[in-house]
């Protein structure tokens, strides 16, 4: 069941200080070498395996923390969107200063805030406003993204007691407190692992040894570091829900997480975009302008195209979290697999018409290659690609057989226009049900009567994929629905991505009043992009839409807008 | 002449097991050299104390380079450990090529011996503001009595600041043109100290430990017989010296696929997964086997594109485009999938085999770079198509004849190289995509004696079919000169992937080489890494393959013995440091 659709109401934008205007502004142009948070001092900083405390402070300044929290409990986190968006100017400028500052200190509070108790709640919103990070102790080097078979034990006796070890964990020293993922029963199963919010300073002093940092080849900024625990004691009320819980409220809590970490990382491309756009206006090769030479122009077209169909994609899945928070858990794991993957192709392309600038770590374009050292630790950190893709694959049959009918989406999901209720945290749900908003909605799209040879086309590829891809989800035997699934299986989950992006680009589009999707050109482009990757022709924009698209990009590059669905003015 | 397998061999006894951290040439050391972005001296040193650089010469010179397989293989072996060596050492290679295709007057002969001596040479071509566009070329060299006068600044310059000597296009007449430009010989002892200056490294994305840098002129006096040619000749000296470099780049992608294919299979032999080795999970399989059948189809063509240079040397102006553009490209594709499968540890910079997987990730992405990028092979190709197109017309319908066939099996010994037969276009058309006819025919012949090669040539069949649809849109294609359309670029891309698949059949129907007792043996067998290879090229050529159990089969053996025993991961047998250590 959707909730909360009719309670919405159609607003006349986006209200002031919902984007990320305020952010923008704080941090100024970072093109310009004289500003101290801007790329020269953010890339020196880079060099040097730090983070850079100027850029900490204004994100501090902005109490950037109390976006994490929700509006319910005192914070400034109303809709989920809207906190990626307003957060997305930190991910133009430095992911690792994003991910370093604060987006792993997010991914321990949805936990608290799923599954914790009121006290815990109330600390951590206290906590969070008083600018504490918090660190996620998932990760084990031995298991990686198959957390079930995690090693660290918690044993209770007077209190808890952690033994095992966590690894590649941010913030982990400089952290006051850690979200310890540990396992308090024996098997593998669901139920054998709880969740503890541990302060080191409650805790007992013996039984935790830091280890040393671990460094990365980007992210380099981020202070990755491990800890061993040997018997150490923390206190009784550590625990986070009930014993047992702890996989499955991380699997609910991470939905959130999941579609938003890919959200901010579009202000990655956001910037490459920029300034790829920069070097061909000025690039001269062959008596032209890089930009004049139609591969070049092209390319930028299709990475813009690439870019705002992403941005369709998690900003539909982040708003499904609201409308119907028992749901998005599949839609969550798709933008997780589907956008990273989209924005590595993306730079790899955009990276052809740098040529060798691409290739420095110095000059007016370095950011780039900072960018491409990045995104890697964005599409592998909180669950690489196969594991988003396996977390699909299971649902797939019943999705197929039950949850692919056309049902209308709610108007407030592809229109931002509405503003959503808040996010209940507690009715997050492990995907079980038959229902599938997403693509659902694609069905009745689908549905529509086709107009315009082109994108009639189009859709006729998308309705044959969709009506191949049912048949093949429900035809899929029991042993192909789990790790032992072939390449075949993967294939379909990974086809099944990239019809929910179709979904959302033209749920977007039908509503769109304003911006680039106005333009049918774009949306051929957009369409024509993802049809490419289930295999309906080859991506190459044809001259004409390469053309318009292009005339797009150029005038935001000019304007100071991002590339990003709402061209909001950036970098000034 | 001693074979490349044999040198290879003798190469990787001399440099010892990469693993070893005591060595002077292992990852540990290799890593540490990259993570403080120093110069990998002693590694060099080493190189040169085994007497690399006489493959950078040709016998005629004094030299031992007879055949060009051997210093891409050479330099694939340096790759595998680690590709900033490769591409330090190796770049002696690139600015000698230009002396050696031209008149070996005494400075030439000086150059060669200095090059055996063990000195570098670096090669001067790019400009800070003008990249891969040679003819904006802005160096000067102005017509002194008795020399020249050299002035002006070449960047990004791999050695610039090491090298002794340089070979710089300069231009020689005011309005530049396709005469206007000349290569001198540059030896820095011979300068004052005034008369240049080095620019300081560049800090790169990989290969950190490189000197990339540059050099600046200041009106530096060299003399007459410092020009490498004839008087205006220099822009074809240098486009016919890349037909060379860029096929033997292929060498550092070819190794840094070993080295990737290495780790990730030794990782996924470790590592456990829902309860599995990740070797056994079919979707990771696939991952690897993928891969595998990538490295194998580049190092097919660069095989065939190798020898190209000795017996189809008209042509290497397509060849080489096809190899520089397709092979770097395949292999950063394959590196990214191999990340993604070690996941983590593919980040880590000391905590996973010292941190060899990012390092080799972010210093293969220069190959595509340097020495022409993907879009300037491309461009080459595109150049060519109405003369490509029309004779590829005329030899895919000319009737597959036994005589043909025959051609198909070259004799072993390679045909010496003659400089002289390289040209900036290929006049008679690409006889490498031509011969795809005679050898899909020649596959279905033998199929119809031995079954087991009936799905294999299938998947040729296709390949020619999908060729005709190919060459159809390159006979359709209008030129023009810069403004070329992006649906163009992919035509040729395509008509590379058709020349990678007429590679792979060649060099399968003219080299079979019967049990050897080694583990390419299940390769070679009933066609495996064939039918893996035009799978692969069908793919990327959007036409679907069924699955083939055995194929799968029989490469998963190759390359866990492969990589497990010691031995290159390669189509022809060859033993790493490893393997002979043991």
């Amino acid at each position: 069941m959707i909730v909360g659709a009719t309670a919405t109401t159609p607003a006349r934008g986006p209200t002031p200080g919902q984007d990320g205007s305020q952010l923008e502004h704080r941090f100024g142009d970072p093109f310009d070498d004289a500003n101290p948070v801007g790329f020269r001092s953010l890339l020196e900083a880079d060099e040097q395996h730090s983070s850079l405390p100027a850029a900490e402070d204004v994100l501090d300044a902005w109490g950037c923390n109390e976006e994490f929290v929700p509006s319910g409990l005192g914070g400034r986190w109303r809709q989920t969107d809207t906190l990626v968006r307003r957060l997305r100017p930190v991910f133009r400028r430095d992911a690792a200063l994003g991910l370093g500052y604060g987006v792993t200190t997010l991914m321990a509070a949805v936990n608290v805030w799923t599954a914790g108790s009121s006290d815990q709640q109330h600390r951590m919103a206290r906590e969070l406003a008083q600018g504490h990070k918090v660190a996620v102790a998932f990760h084990e080097l031995d298991h990686g993204n198959d957390f079930l078979r995690n090693t660290t034990m918690a044993r209770r006796t007077d209190r808890w007691r952690l033994d095992g070890g966590k690894q590649v964990i941010n913030n982990i020293d400089r952290a006051r407190s850690l979200l310890v993922f540990a396992r308090t029963g024996t098997g593998n199963a669901s139920r054998d692992h709880s969740l503890f919010w541990v302060h080191k300073d409650e805790a007992a002093t013996a039984g935790l040894r830091m280890l040393p940092r671990y460094e990365t080849a980007g992210m380099r900024g981020c202070l990755l570091g491990g800890a061993e625990f040997s018997d150490w004691a923390v206190p009784d009320n550590s625990l986070v829900g009930a014993e047992g819980s702890g996989a499955h409220t991380a699997l609910r809590a991470f939905q959130v997480t999941r579609a938003a970490l890919p959200g901010l990382a579009l202000g990655q491309l956001d910037t490459a975009l920029h300034v790829v756009t920069r070097f061909a206006g000025t690039r001269r090769l062959y008596g032209h302008t890089v930009g004049d030479l139609p591969h070049a122009r092209t390319t930028i077209a299709a990475a813009f195209a690439d870019l705002l169909a992403m941005d369709c994609l998690w900003t539909a899945a982040a708003r499904l979290l609201h409308l119907a928070p028992g749901r998005a858990g599949v839609a969550s794991a798709a933008v997780k697999y589907l956008v990273p993957r989209v924005l590595q192709d993306a730079l790899y392309d955009l990276s052809q018409i740098l040529g060798a600038r691409f290739y420095l770590r110095e000059g007016a374009y370095a950011v780039f290659g900072k960018i491409c050292r990045d995104i890697p630790l964005v599409a592998l950190g909180h669950a690489g690609g196969a594991a988003c893709l396996l977390s699909i694959i299971p649902h797939l049959p019943v999705l197929a057989r039950r949850g692919w009918q056309p049902i209308e989406a709610p108007a407030a999901l592809f229109d931002s226009r509405h503003t959503l209720p808040d996010l209940k945290f507690e009715a997050l749900a492990i995907p079980a049900g038959t229902a599938d908003p997403l693509a659902a909605a694609l069905a009745v799209a689908l549905e529509q009567p086709r107009q315009g040879r082109a994108r009639k086309e189009l859709l006729d590829a998308f309705a044959h994929s969709f009506a191949a891809l049912r048949e093949q989800c429900t035809a899929l035997p029991p042993v192909e629905r789990g790790p032992l699934a072939g390449a075949e299986t993967f294939r379909l989950a990974e086809r099944y991505a990239v019809l929910l992006a179709v979904s959302t680009c033209l749920g977007v589009a039908r509503g769109v009043t304003a911006g680039a999707l106005q333009d049918p050109e774009v949306v051929h482009a957009v369409l024509l992009r993802l049809a490419a990757r289930l295999g309906h022709g080859t991506g190459v924009l044809p001259a004409k839409t390469a053309e318009r698209v292009y005339s797009h990009v150029t005038q935001r590059a000019e304007e100071g807008l991002s590339m990003c669905l709402d061209a909001e003015p950036i970098f000034r | 002449m001693r074979d490349a397998t044999a040198l290879a061999e003798s190469l990787e006894r001399h440099l010892g097991d990469p693993n070893d951290p005591d060595h002077r040439f292992s990852f540990a050391r290799s890593a540490e050299l990259d993570r403080s972005e120093l110069f990998p001296g002693d590694a060099c040193r080493l190189l040169t104390d085994w007497g690399m650089q006489h493959q950078y010469v040709p016998a005629w010179l004094g030299g031992e380079l007879t055949d060009f397989q051997a210093p891409v293989r050479l330099i694939r072996a340096v790759a595998r450990r680690d590709l900033t060596v490769a591409i330090a050492h190796g770049k002696t290679f690139l600015g000698g090529v230009c002396a050696w295709l031209v008149e070996p007057t005494s400075r030439v002969k000086a150059l060669a011996r200095d090059v055996l001596a063990g000195h570098p040479v670096s090669w001067a071509l790019t400009e800070r503001d003008h990249g891969s566009d040679l003819l904006a070329t802005e160096v000067r060299a102005a017509p002194v009595p008795g020399g020249y006068h050299i002035t002006g600044e070449k960047w990004l310059i791999n050695n610039a600041t090491r090298g002794r000597y340089v070979t710089v296009l300069t231009r020689t007449h005011p309005d530049g043109g396709s005469r206007g430009f000349d290569v001198l010989l540059v030896d820095k002892e011979e300068l004052s100290s005034s008369a240049y200056e080095c620019l300081p490294a560049v800090r790169l994305h990989g290969i950190r430990g490189a000197d990339i840098s540059g050099i600046t002129f200041h009106a530096a006096h060299v003399d007459d017989d410092c020009l490498l040619g004839e008087p205006g000749k220099g822009l074809e000296t240098v486009l016919h010296s890349l037909q060379l470099t860029r096929t033997l780049c292929a060498g550092l992608s070819l190794g840094a696929g070993d080295h990737a294919l290495a780790l990730a299979m030794r990782f996924a032999a470790e590592r456990t997964l829902y309860g599995r080795r990740l070797l056994d999970l079919p979707q990771a399989r696939r991952t690897l086997l993928d891969a595998y059948a990538d490295h194998l189809l580049s190092e097919a063509l660069v095989l065939v594109g190798t020898r190209a240079i000795h017996d189809r040397t008209e042509e290497m102006s397509v060849i080489s485009a096809v190899v520089k553009y397709l092979v770097p490209w395949r292999t950063d594709a394959t590196l990214d999938a191999l990340g993604q499968l070690l996941g983590a540890r593919s980040q880590l910079v000391a905590d996973f085999a010292d941190g060899q997987f990012q390092k080799l990730h972010r210093d293969h992405r220069i190959v595509a770079i340097f020495d022409g990028n993907s879009l300037v092979n491309l461009h080459a190709l595109v150049n060519q198509f109405p003369i490509l197109a029309r004779k590829a017309r005329a030899q895919l319908e000319a009737p597959a004849t036994p005589e043909a066939a025959e051609r198909l099996a070259p004799d072993p010994a390679a045909a010496p190289f003659d400089p002289t037969r390289l040209s900036l276009v290929a006049q008679h058309g690409s006889s490498l995509l031509g011969s795809l006819p005679t050898s899909v025919r020649a596959l279905a012949d033998l199929a119809a004696h031995q079954p087991s090669l009936a799905p294999v040539a299938g998947l040729a069949h296709r390949v020619l079919e999908r060729t005709h649809a190919v060459v159809a849109e390159m006979t359709g294609h209008r030129p023009s000169r810069h403004q070329v359309a992006a649906e163009t670029f992919l035509v040729a891309e395509e008509f590379a992937l058709c020349c990678a698949a007429a590679a792979a059949l060649e060099l399968w129907i003219a080299h079979q080489p019967g049990t050897t007792g080694t583990p390419s043996d299940p390769l070679w067998q009933d066609a495996h890494w064939l039918h893996a290879t035009l799978r692969r090229v069908l793919e990327a050529l959007a036409v679907s393959c069924p699955p083939s159990p055995q194929v799968d089969e029989a490469l998963f053996d190759a390359l866990t013995r492969q990589t497990g025993e010691g031995w290159s991961t390669s189509l022809l047998p060859q033993r790493t440091a490893e393997g002979i250590s043991r």
